[in-house]
């Protein structure tokens, strides 16, 4: 966890480790939300927060896409191990979103550049993780049309959750800013 | 402590950009509407049924389309029943069967609904469209 509080120490740029450990503690954090949003009950299955993706977008807007992967595959890997679902469907779902909401985020920030901020780019990297989930979920487990009457409320959720995740990302980064021009 | 505006030439600018951007309202009409329209796709009007099966000791018998009206005698193992299509719907007006559960059963339209004489041998079943559970269990 302490290798989170070495962003943006110059002499840290020098080491080669430097992303490792912006890695690390970035996947740390991420993992930590991961499992306690895992400990919390939800009242739909599929519907969580997904606050760890704050992480993910922080990550990319500050430190790019290769970090962000590595982020992400970090917490679901290590999230997995840990709350007990590896290599379980569950796992599979999750490495799903993940590549969904990467490849979303990825492509959005692409086109969208500056115009676009961390509300924006939550959203769609929510509902891209929410569909690629469905989609996975729908062809490989339950192929049953009972599960496309939930798409509506996934995605409801989805939108939601990633406004809020958003939102928390954008004030984190601002606060991240400021304390890096005070310094 | 922390003054944005003393360091302009950082890397980030220090004047805080606003949480949500333009790009993000747009951003968010957009998924909003997509939310919506998976609203209509996938609850919209289910689809209704278009034809009535009628089978006797399980062959088929003939299909009656439900979009023409009229009332059909289907001779069963015991007697006539009749069966009745009226406006996209249908059902038993009479059997001769002790209990008329059949009749009972009312009006059919859903596709997938069903109504049986067992004594009589008839099931009329309807067809077309989507089809509907008559159960679902988790």
């Amino acid at each position: 966890m302490s290798a989170s509080g070495q962003i943006g120490v110059d002499h840290a740029r020098a080491a080669c480790g430097r992303d490792d450990r912006l890695v690390a503690g970035f996947a740390a954090l991420a993992i930590a939300i991961h499992i306690l949003e895992a400990a919390f009950p939800s009242p739909l299955p599929g519907v969580k927060p997904g606050l760890a993706n704050v992480i993910t977008l922080i990550v990319y807007l500050r430190h790019g896409l290769r970090l962000a992967v590595w982020v992400a595959a970090m917490r679901v890997l290590v999230g997995s191990l840990l709350v007990g679902t590896f290599l379980s469907p569950t796992f599979l779902l999750s490495v799903t979103g993940a590549v969904a909401a990467l490849s979303a985020l990825a492509l959005v920030g692409t086109i969208g550049g500056q115009r676009i901020g961390p509300v924006g780019l939550s959203v769609v990297s929510s509902l891209a993780h929410m569909s690629g989930q469905i989609s996975v979920a729908y062809l490989l487990f339950i192929p049953h049309p009972a599960l496309l009457k939930l798409v509506p409320v996934l995605l409801t959720a989805a939108l939601l959750f990633g406004v809020v995740s958003g939102l928390i990302a954008a004030s984190v980064l601002q606060i991240l800013r400021r304390r890096e021009a005070a310094r | 402590m922390a003054d944005p505006g003393s360091q302009a030439g950082s890397e980030y600018p220090a004047d805080p950009r606003p949480l949500i951007r333009g790009g993000d309202i747009l951003i968010l009409l957009l998924a909003a509407g997509l939310v919506g329209a998976s609203f209509g796709a996938f609850w919209g009007p289910r689809g209704e049924g278009e034809t009535a099966l009628v089978t006797v000791d399980r062959s088929v018998i003939r299909e009656l389309s439900l979009d023409q009206d009229g009332v059909f005698e289907i001779e069963g193992r015991i007697g006539l029943s009749t069966v009745m299509v009226d406006g996209g719907r249908v059902r038993f007006l009479d059997s001769p069967c002790p209990g008329r559960y059949c009749v009972h059963s009312g009006w059919l339209h859903r596709s997938g609904e069903v109504a049986a004489c067992l004594p009589n041998g008839i099931v009329v079943e309807v067809l077309g469209g989507e089809r509907e559970f008559d159960a679902i269990n988790l």
